[in-house]
Order: C-alpha cells, then sequence, then structure tokens
C-alpha cells in the first residue's frame, strides 16, 4: 500500500522532476563542468583548468560589473525595503478607499517589465522626459539619467521604487500579523508613535524584513532586464551604458557568453555570482542574530 | 484498477506532450524548399530587399524565400548556435574573420566551384576582407565609405564659402557654426561627433600593423583623438554635448539631428543620398572628402571602407538552396537593383559606372572616393569585434574627458596584448 502511494506520487510528480532535472540540475553540473574549459558551442570544449577564473582577477569589466551590481544591491534593497516598509505602514491605516489604495500602490508590478522599461527610457530623458519636467518644475537640478555614467544606477533604482507591490504585500501581511493589544499597552503607557514603530512594530517584523532583505539582496545580484534594455543601441548590439556604468554582472555574463561566445568564461562568472551571494546571504544572517526576534522565542 | 488506468492515461499524456514539443517544422512540401532569410535592414530598406526576393521567388519554383527583417546583432548570433539555424543572413565583412575562425560559417569554395562561380567582378579589398585563411567564407553585396556631409545654409548663412579642406579649416568652422545659448547650453553644434576609427585614418593613423597587431596608440590615431577633444570637447563641456546629444532624434528618421539643422557637418555614408530624399526633402546639403591635416596633402581623400556581405551559417538546413539564393543575390542584376534602391556602392565593378546612379543627388562623390589611394580598410581578424568593442568603450572614456587620448590608446594596447588571434 505505502509502496503504491510513493509511486503514484512520484509520478505526478514527474513533470516537476523532469523538469528539474533536465532544466536546472544537469545545466547546473555543465556549467560547473564548462567553468574549466574554452568552451565557444561550436567547437568541442578545451579542458583549461583554472585559467577562467584566473582571467577573472585581471579582468577590469569584470570588477566593474561586480562593482555595478554590488551598488544597486547596497543601496537598492534598502531604499526600495524601506519604500514598501513605508507604503505598508500607510495601507495597514483603516481609511476610506483603503482597498483603492492598496490596488494602486500593487497596479505597477503587473505591468510588464519590459513596456515599463521602454517608457521609462523616455521619462528620464535628459531634454524631454517628465522627470527633469518635474525637477525643473520644483527648482532642482536636472541630470542626464541615462546618458550620464554617475546618475545611470540612481535611474535604475529610482525605476526599482516604483514596482514596491510585491514587498509591500508581504510587509502588509506581517503588519497586521502583529497583534493590537501591545500597540493598545504602550500607547496606555504613554509612548509616541515613533517609540510604538521602534519597539514594537520592527521587532515583531524583523524575521520578514530580513526574509525580504535576502530575497531582494539575491534578486538584485542578478539584475539584467531593465540594464539589458536600457543599454542597447542600433542593431542591440552589446553594450554597457554610458562609461559601462549599466553593465551589471549578469550582462557582463551574458556579453561574454553569447556575444563573445566564451561560454566557459562565462560559466566561471556564474559560480563566482554564486559564492558571492553565499557570502552575502552568511553575512546577513550572521548580522541578525542579535536583531531579529521569532516569535515563540 | 481505476489507479492503473489513470496512470496509463497519465504516462501517455506526459509522453505526448514530450514528444509533441521535440518534434521541429518541416520546411518542405511536395518538392518546394523554403528557406529562412532574415536580415539586419529595416523600414524601406527592407522593402527594396523583400523586392528582390519576390523576383527571385517569381523566376523559379523549387526555392521560396521567406526574409524577414531583424535588427538585431545578438539575436542574429543566438539563432547561428542551434541545431538548426536560419539559411541566409547578412553582416558587415568585419566580422568574418572572428566567426569562420570559429567555424560558424559554410566555406562557400566548394560550391562556388561547382558551379564555376566567377569572383573576378567583386572588388578586390571587399572579396578579400570576406575571406579567411584562403577560403571564402561571404559574398560582398556593397561597400561603404564615409564622407564630410555639410549644411549649405548654415555655412551660407555663417558667410562660409565652402567646405573645410584641412583640419584647420575644419576647425575653424566648427567654432563659427556652433551656437551656444545664454546659460552656456549648445543650441547647435558645428559637427556631429564622428566616427573616431574613420577620423583617424584622415589624420593619418591606423589601427593594425602589417603583421596584423593592433596599434590602438599610432600617432595619427591619437592626433584625432586630440582634434575633437582639444576643439570641441573641452572647448564647449562634456556635460554640455552629452546634454545636446541626448536630444537627438532616431538616426533613420525625419529627427535626425543633420536634417533638422542641429548639427552642421557630420560623417556619413552613401546610403545618405537615398535617405535625405526620404527624410528630409528640402534640406540644401553638399558632401565632400574628409579634411586632411595641415601641410599633408598626401593624405587627401582618406576614409574607411566597410562592407556588407551575405553569409550562409553552419547550422542552415538547407545550404545547396541558401547557396543558389546568395547566389543570385549577389548577382549583377540583384545587386544593381538593391544597391541603387538603398543608395549604396554597389560590391562589382562592372556596376560602379552604371548610369542609374546619376539620378542619385551628389551620390558620384562617394563613387569617386572608391578611387583614393587613402581608403583603409578595419582588418577582419578573429579578434576584431573584440577590439572594436575595447576601442569604442575607451572613445567613451576619451569624449567624457575621463582619460586623455595618450593614456587610453595605451589601455586599449595593454589590453589587445590578450587577444586570441
Amino acid at each position: 500500500m505505502a509502496h503504491r502511494s510513493v509511486y503514484r506520487g512520484l509520478l505526478f510528480a514527474s513533470p516537476w522532476i523532469v523538469g528539474f532535472l533536465v532544466f536546472q540540475l544537469v545545466p547546473i553540473i555543465a556549467s560547473a563542468y564548462y567553468s574549466f574549459t574554452n568552451f565557444n558551442l561550436f567547437q568541442d570544449p578545451q579542458f583549461v583548468g583554472l585559467h577562467n577564473y584566473q582571467r577573472l582577477t585581471s579582468d577590469d569589466l569584470f570588477w566593474k560589473s561586480l562593482f555595478n551590481t554590488v551598488y544597486l544591491t547596497v543601496f537598492g534593497v534598502p531604499i526600495s525595503l524601506t519604500a514598501a516598509l513605508v507604503a505598508a505602514l500607510a495601507l495597514n491605516m483603516r481609511v476610506r478607499g483603503q482597498w483603492f489604495f492598496r490596488t494602486v500602490v500593487f497596479l505597477p508590478t503587473v505591468v510588464p517589465v519590459v513596456a515599463a522599461t521602454y517608457i521609462w527610457r523616455w521619462l528620464l530623458n535628459g531634454q524631454y522626459g517628465f522627470v527633469n519636467e518635474a525637477l525643473a518644475a520644483a527648482h532642482l537640478g536636472q541630470p542626464l539619467w541615462l546618458d550620464d555614467p554617475p546618475w545611470t544606477k540612481p535611474a535604475l533604482i529610482l525605476m526599482s521604487l516604483w514596482v514596491t507591490g510585491s514587498a509591500m504585500i508581504v510587509f502588509l501581511a506581517a503588519l497586521q500579523d502583529v497583534p493590537g493589544i501591545y500597540y493598545e499597552a504602550a500607547t496606555i503607557d504613554g509612548a509616541g508613535m515613533w517609540a510604538r514603530f521602534r519597539h514594537i512594530t520592527i521587532p515583531l517584523i524583523s524575521p520578514v524584513i530580513l526574509f525580504e532583505t535576502i530575497i531582494a539582496g539575491i534578486f538584485t545580484l542578478q539584475y539584467f532586464t531593465q540594464a539589458y534594455l536600457l543599454s542597447q543601441t542600433r542593431f542591440n548590439a552589446a553594450s554597457g551604458g554610458p562609461e559601462n556604468s549599466l553593465l551589471v554582472y549578469g550582462l557582463y555574463l551574458f556579453q561574454q557568453g553569447f556575444v563573445n561566445l566564451n561560454m566557459g568564461y562565462a560559466s566561471a562568472m556564474a559560480w563566482v555570482l554564486l559564492f558571492v551571494a553565499l557570502a552575502g546571504t552568511l553575512l546577513l544572517l550572521r548580522l541578525s542574530r542579535n536583531r531579529v526576534f521569532y516569535a515563540g522565542e | 484498477m481505476k489507479t492503473a488506468r489513470l496512470t496509463t492515461v497519465w504516462s501517455a499524456l506526459v509522453a505526448g506532450v514530450v514528444l509533441a514539443s521535440a518534434c521541429s517544422s518541416g520546411t518542405s512540401s511536395g518538392g518546394t524548399v523554403t528557406i529562412n532569410f532574415p536580415y539586419l535592414w529595416g523600414g524601406p530598406e527592407a522593402q527594396a530587399l523583400e523586392g528582390v526576393v519576390s523576383d527571385f521567388n517569381a523566376s523559379q519554383s523549387a526555392i521560396v524565400v521567406k526574409g524577414v527583417s531583424s535588427p538585431d546583432f545578438q539575436k542574429q548570433l543566438a539563432e547561428m548556435s542551434g541545431a538548426n539555424g536560419f539559411d541566409v543572413s547578412d553582416n558587415f565583412g568585419s566580422t568574418v574573420g572572428s566567426w569562420a575562425s570559429k567555424g560558424i560559417l559554410e566555406p562557400l569554395d566548394g560550391y562556388m566551384k561547382t558551379d564555376n562561380f566567377n569572383t573576378g567582378d567583386f572588388v578586390p579589398t571587399a572579396l578579400q576582407s570576406n575571406q579567411y585563411q584562403g577560403k571564402t567564407y561571404a559574398l560582398p553585396i556593397a561597400v561603404h565609405t564615409l564622407l564630410l556631409m555639410y549644411n549649405k545654409k548654415i555655412f551660407s548663412d555663417a558667410g562660409i564659402s565652402g567646405p573645410p579642406a584641412t583640419t584647420s579649416d575644419l576647425q575653424a568652422d566648427i567654432t563659427k557654426l556652433t551656437k551656444v545659448d545664454g546659460s552656456g547650453n549648445i543650441t547647435q553644434l558645428g559637427m556631429r561627433s564622428p566616427d573616431y576609427v574613420t577620423l583617424a585614418y584622415a589624420f593619418g593613423g591606423k589601427w593594425y600593423d602589417s603583421q596584423g597587431n593592433p596599434t590602438p596608440d599610432d600617432t595619427g590615431n591619437v592626433a584625432a583623438l586630440h582634434f575633437w577633444v582639444d576643439n570641441v570637447v573641452k572647448k564647449y563641456g562634456a556635460d554640455k554635448i552629452k546634454k545636446f546629444e541626448s536630444g537627438y532624434g532616431e538616426y533613420a528618421s525625419a529627427q535626425n539631428p543633420f536634417y533638422t539643422g542641429k548639427v552642421a557637418m557630420t560623417l556619413d555614408g552613401e546610403w545618405q543620398p537615398v535617405f535625405v530624399k526620404q527624410y528630409a526633402a528640402n534640406l540644401d546639403w553638399g558632401v565632400a572628402s574628409i579634411p586632411y591635416p595641415d601641410g599633408r596633402p598626401n593624405l587627401a581623400g582618406a576614409t574607411q571602407l566597410t562592407s556588407s556581405m551575405f553569409f550562409v551559417p553552419k547550422n542552415a538546413p538547407h545550404k545547396q538552396q541558401a547557396w543558389t539564393f546568395l547566389k543570385y543575390l549577389t548577382g549583377p542584376q540583384a545587386m544593381t537593383k538593391f544597391t541603387r534602391a538603398l543608395g549604396n556602392l554597389p560590391a562589382r565593378k562592372s556596376i560602379l559606372g552604371s548610369p542609374l546612379y546619376n539620378d542619385l543627388p551628389q551620390f558620384n562623390v562617394w563613387l569617386d572616393s572608391l578611387k583614393s589611394p587613402n581608403l583603409r580598410i578595419f582588418a577582419s581578424l578573429p579578434s576584431t569585434a573584440q577590439y572594436q568593442k575595447d576601442l569604442n568603450d575607451e572613445f567613451q572614456l576619451i569624449a567624457n574627458l575621463q582619460d586623455t587620448p595618450e593614456a587610453g590608446m595605451a589601455k586599449v594596447k595593454s589590453k589587445a596584448a590578450s587577444y586570441s588571434t
């Protein structure tokens, strides 16, 4: 009887198992092997040992792309998560039309990312974009955004503030899980809004904040789509944006693999990214030890 | 009982889905072979090519060519890396060295021999750039040169009688023709930022030595970069120029900055007479050779020659039919029709003198540029794509004053030491 149900269970899980083996496990093992070879897809791979990894250390575009990606992660993740938390706090308040505001804040996440990116390209245009017109109306400086090397990554971070919907929903759920009696007790004891936020809200949603930070961090380390689209030039020739400021790690990996046909080098880059993400995650977990409070502890 | 039947049905379903997705679509029916022909041209140029395609389809019944406009370098390369790709496509001659060395182009010598195909009529430099290690991997359809186009009205308004002959004339003209408003913003730029590879040739520079080693730090190259940096970027400000350039309209449209008078001069190719007719019919313009450095008239007429070619990828499903179509495309009849429609210089010597080009205003200046002894080609080697990318990255830094021309070209020289030959 138990055998029959295991067999049936496996059969129903078979599409996923086949998919995982064919599209994930086998390619992962293959890329580990290719990272030790020179492979241009058309001729047989030649074994070169650690040569690809050594080349990485002296390749300044590799370091530039790593810098760009870490910049986006270190600055972009806190900024966008803060925006998501602020939005969640605002949308947690009982006001009329709460459903409307929640929908409006979530709606941008539903817009296809490619369409949205092309629209942002024109919104951020240095001479004619609406963003600069708004800044001019407020008598503020108007950077050239996507044409000015120091401003391209802030432009990407600005774009990510628009799609905080999914993190906002997770924070909203976490906020609603905080028992109201704590707030009542604190108010009776004379705690103000900021004190309640600091001493009740933050500690009680801290596991969710940690989770979102790790997820957003891993996601941002793999940033690709918007950078690829915004650095496009005529005939979609490979480009990294002005002075390679938009050359994120994923984009450089893609160019090495599919434009320069250095599949071995690209595979080595992929494994380095895995270790960077692992190191980052372990660091976050370490830092969170005394700052995250799990219910029941 | 029930679960056994459920299991069988489920297994059959999964197997069916897997099999169906593994089948590739067949492309022949009843003897006619359909071949796929994606190309990089778009808009009116694509329409001209489709005219050639329908001529071919109408002229015989064994092959049907399906053309599609796909102006995407990366997509083209990706399609060449699968098990089954397209049958014929186009690119620039400079990619042949890199692609042939990786084995992704089908060599054409066997097909040419079987059909007794004569290559003697092709412009020799164009044919050479389509060869690698003695084998031919592509056939040229057109050659291109860049010349100095200038806006006659803006020139006469500023009191300049004719186009600049020397680089100091060019310097003076750019200064006279660049207008800046009260807050330092540029409202008109004397010249659009040029292709630095071509400008270097005008200054007597070279990008490879005779052994095929990259020479980015050649004195002529550095002099060309200094010309632009010292006379334009440092004078008007890198960020002011960037701001002005960010407002440029699309190249192939009526908003091209040269057509709208935003820039008074530009380096551009022989397709411009057709483009101007299409997008800016009322433009009063002229064209001349690129200026030569003062005191070196032996460098007059220098410019870069590039070529467009058609090729058959190694993973083409119908190579024989692809070759038949390729022969037609680069034959005199189709080449005349296509290059005339695009206003490109044909790659066959016999067509160069054709009266068909007489009604294209000022096209003869580009035709004459082919006769210059200072015509230069960027070599087509396996490292060419990487070299061009490193050069373009460095040009950007130099144009933004992040690097001096000397330091920048020295950087590229050290990168070039690690190129695979």
